[in-house]
């Protein structure tokens, strides 16, 4: 299944759902839809959450089995944490 | 390869770094001690004439307490989430390339070449060049080198350990790294050289 696209190619803004359709009865809706926040993220970070969640969210299990360092694992999760909530300080 | 030797505070969990960084510094005093080095600074190394064999422990004890308290406390103030066992594994490790030099002393090599150089140019009136002899400059000046490529080498370390322990990003954060680096380098200076042991 090819890659769901976030951004505009043309001018790199967040791009809306605009047509949704059932595989079943091929109804379609059309409208405009903003994505799901944590669609927004690139492929690399949802991949990063996904992985967060089935490891029920221990990044030092995580970081043994993908044999990344812990801090090097926080780090990624912090630089989400900040895409997501771009206001939030460190602090 | 270039994480193993540059940034392996990007792969290696902190059990296993401090299990390098702690026999690493022990190893690497008694190699000073056998090759009369002093670190008497957080960036500095001279040959002694005469040493005892705790010298070089306390050197390095102060010289890792000092520059990881001042990492420790950038670090804090840039994250809070930093871990006190991060910033203290940079500092170990970054060490290392630092313990191999006092290697170049065998058989008072280094000693004796700067001995038979400062015997030359110590008389800064007649200072007679061509009577430096050629192996002396040659030692010396492969002794240079190598240590500016390992102090290189340790910063280097250093700086990659302490993002990663801080999460630090931008051009500032070199910038309060550099003066860190400069005030652990000052105060052990001056803890080294004032109270002699």
């Amino acid at each position: 299944m090819s890659r769901l696209p976030i951004k505009c190619p043309s001018c790199e803004q967040h791009l809306n759902v605009s047509q949704l359709s059932c595989l079943k009865c091929d109804t379609v809706i059309s409208g405009s839809y903003l994505l799901p926040k944590l669609m927004q993220l690139p492929q690399e970070d949802q991949d990063f959450i996904l992985q967060f969640v089935l490891h029920s969210g221990s990044l030092k299990k995580m970081a043994l089995q993908m044999e990344i360092s812990y801090p090097t694992m926080r780090n990624k999760l912090d630089d989400i944490i900040e895409k997501l909530q771009p206001n939030l300080s460190k602090l | 390869m270039k994480t193993i030797l540059f940034n392996p505070f990007k792969k290696y969990q902190e059990n296993t770094l401090l299990g390098i960084g702690i026999p690493a510094t022990i190893i690497g005093s008694l190699l000073a001690y056998a090759f009369y080095v002093r670190f008497d600074g957080a960036f500095d190394l001279h040959f002694a004439t005469d040493i005892n064999l705790w010298q070089p422990f306390i050197d390095n004890s102060v010289n890792i307490a000092i520059v990881f308290l001042a990492l420790f406390f950038l670090a804090k103030y840039h994250n809070k989430k930093t871990r006190a066992v991060d910033i203290l594994n940079a500092v170990l490790i970054a060490r290392i390339p630092y313990y191999l030099v006092p290697l170049l002393n065998i058989n008072n090599t280094i000693s004796k070449a700067t001995d038979q150089m400062m015997a030359i140019v110590g008389d800064t009136i007649n200072i007679n060049v061509a009577a430096i002899p050629v192996s002396s400059l040659i030692i010396i000046s492969l002794f240079a080198l190598i240590s500016l490529v390992a102090l290189v080498w340790y910063i280097i370390l250093l700086f990659n350990g302490y993002k990663i322990a801080s999460n630090a990003k931008g051009g500032l954060t070199i910038l309060f790294f550099c003066l860190a680096l400069i005030l652990a380098e000052i105060i052990t200076k001056v803890i080294i050289v004032n109270f002699p042991y």
